[in-house]
C-alpha cells in the first residue's frame, strides 16, 4: 500500500529522522492523507523488518539517541518498481455515501435528494478550500514542491468535480423515477 | 449591487408558451464572485442577460445600483449595459477583421471616443492579460485562450461594475481554463464583482458564491468560504 511508498520515497531523497519523516509527509501528501506519529514508527519498523530501511543511531545530550534512518538498495528497488507499475485498482468511490442511497426509503425521494444536494455543497466548499490554496500557492512558485502540491490538489479537484456530476445524476434520475413529490 | 425580485421570463416558441425563468429573487452584493449552475435549459443564460440588460424580464423587477433594468426605454438599457456591464461568452465574439488592441477598444470606439485616446489604456490591458506581444495580432493568429483574453481585456475597457461571463472556457481545455479563472480570481481580489454561467464546477471553486437553477427557479445558494489569501 502507499503510505509504505510515500515513505520509501521521502527517504530516497534524504535520510531522516521520524519527526522530520512526518513534517516531510505532511508538507507532501497531508492535503489528503493524514497520519499520526504511531502511524509514522509502525511504518518503519514494517519497513526495517522487510529490510528496506534501516537506520543510524545518533547520540544526544541527555536524551535518547535519535534514529536516522535510511532506504536500503532493496528498498530502491521496490520504489522505482512500484514507481513504474500504472494502478489497477479504482478508487473505491462514494463509498459511504453509496449505502446510504442503496438504504434510502423507496417512497418518499426527498430526504435522499436533500442529502445529495447537502452533499455536493460540502464538496464545493472543499474544492472551494483546494482552489483557494492552489492560488496562493501560485504566488510563490520557488517553493520547491510547489508543482507536485498542485498536481495533488488538481486531482482531488476533479475527483470532487466528477463526485458532484454523479451526485447530480444522481437526483435528477431519482426525481424522474421515483416522481416530483418535491 | 444588483437586484432580481420575482423575475420571470417566457418566450413563445410557436403556439407554445416556454417559462425560461420563473420568480426568481437574487441580491448579488459588490465584490462577489457569483457562479449560475445548472442543467442545460434550466435559465442560466436568460438570467445572465437579464442582470446585464441583453434583456428584460416579462414579470419582476430588477435594479442595478438601485436603477431599474425593467420597464425602461431600449436606448436606456443599452447605455446602462455600454457604462456598466462587461460580457465575455463561449465563443470570444471579436471581430475577425480587428487587432486585439482594435478589438479591446471597440466599446469605446462605439461611443465615439477617438482611438488615440484608447488605445494606451487598451495596451495596459493586454499587458495584464499576459498579452504585451500580441497587440497588433488578428483573432485568426491567436490561440482560443489568448482569445479569451483579448475578450476579457475588452469587457474591462469601460471599468463595468459587474463583468458576466457565459462559459468563458467551455472551448478551452482544462489548463487554459484554468489560466482564464486566475485571471478572473486576480480581478475579483481587486474588488470586480463577477457573475458567471458555468458547468464546470472546478470553476465555481474560484468564486464566493453558486446558485442552481432547475426548471427556470432558483434551486440552490451555496456561500463559498473566503476568497484567496
Ligand atoms: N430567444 C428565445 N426564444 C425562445 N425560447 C428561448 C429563447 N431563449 C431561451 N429560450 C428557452 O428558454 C429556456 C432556457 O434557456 P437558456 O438559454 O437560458 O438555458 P441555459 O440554462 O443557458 O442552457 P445551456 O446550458 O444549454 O446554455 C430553454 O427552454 C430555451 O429553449
Ligand atoms: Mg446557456
Amino acid at each position: 500500500m502507499s503510505v509504505k511508498f510515500a515513505m520509501l520515497g521521502i527517504l530516497a531523497e534524504k535520510n531522516l529522522h521520524g519527526y522530520e519523516l512526518k513534517s516531510s509527509f505532511d508538507e507532501k501528501v497531508g492535503e489528503f492523507w493524514s497520519l499520526n506519529y504511531g502511524q509514522i514508527y509502525s511504518t518503519l519498523d514494517r519497513l526495517e523488518k522487510e529490510d528496506l530501511v534501516t537506520h543510524d543511531r545518533q547520540a544526544q545530550d541527555r536524551r535518547p539517541d535519535k534514529k536516522i534512518y535510511s532506504i536500503t538498495g532493496k528498498g530502491r528497488t521496490e520504489l522505482e518498481e512500484w514507481l513504474s507499475t500504472p494502478v489497477h485498482k479504482v478508487r473505491a468511490l462514494r463509498d459511504e455515501f453509496f449505502i446510504k442511497l442503496v438504504f434510502m426509503d423507496r417512497k418518499d425521494p426527498g430526504p435522499i435528494l436533500d442529502l445529495i444536494e447537502k452533499q455536493k455543497a460540502h464538496y464545493l466548499k472543499q474544492m472551494n478550500r483546494l482552489t483557494n490554496r492552489k492560488v496562493s500557492l501560485k504566488k510563490r512558485p520557488e517553493h520547491a514542491d510547489s508543482l507536485t502540491a498542485e498536481l495533488l490538489m488538481d486531482a482531488g479537484l476533479f475527483h470532487a468535480e466528477a463526485d458532484i456530476k454523479w451526485l447530480t445524476l444522481c437526483a435528477s434520475k431519482i426525481k424522474a423515477t421515483m416522481g416530483e413529490n418535491t | 449591487m444588483i437586484e432580481i425580485r420575482n423575475a420571470g421570463k417566457k418566450y413563445l416558441q410557436g403556439a407554445r408558451e416556454v417559462h425560461a425563468l420563473r420568480n426568481v429573487s437574487l441580491r448579488i452584493k459588490s465584490g462577489e464572485f457569483l457562479s449560475i449552475m445548472g442543467p442545460s435549459g434550466s435559465g442560466k443564460s436568460t438570467l445572465l442577460n437579464l442582470i446585464g440588460g441583453l434583456d428584460q424580464p416579462t414579470s419582476g423587477e430588477i435594479f442595478m445600483d438601485g436603477r431599474p433594468l425593467h420597464g425602461i426605454s431600449d436606448d436606456e438599457l443599452t447605455l446602462i449595459r455600454r457604462r456598466r456591464v462587461g460580457f465575455i461568452f463561449q465563443f470570444f465574439n471579436l471581430l475577425p477583421i480587428l487587432t486585439a488592441v482594435e478589438n479591446v477598444c471597440l466599446p469605446l470606439l462605439l461611443e465615439g471616443i477617438p482611438f488615440t485616446r484608447i488605445k494606451p489604456k487598451a495596451v495596459l490591458l493586454l499587458e495584464q492579460m499576459g498579452l504585451g506581444e500580441r497587440t497588433e495580432h488578428r483573432p485568426e493568429q491567436l490561440s482560443g485562450g489568448e482569445m479569451q483574453r483579448v475578450a476579457i481585456a475588452r469587457a474591462l475597457i469601460t471599468e463595468p461594475a459587474v463583468l458576466l461571463a457565459d462559459e468563458p472556457t467551455g472551448n478551452l481545455d482544462s489548463h487554459t481554463s484554468e489560466e482564464i479563472f486566475l485571471l478572473l480570481s486576480n480581478l475579483n481580489e481587486k474588488g470586480q464583482t463577477i457573475v458567471m454561467v458555468t458547468h464546470d464546477s472546478k470553476a465555481a471553486a474560484y468564486g464566493t458564491r453558486v446558485i442552481t437553477l432547475k426548471d427556470g427557479a432558483l434551486a440552490e445558494d451555496v456561500s463559498l468560504g473566503g476568497a484567496p489569501s
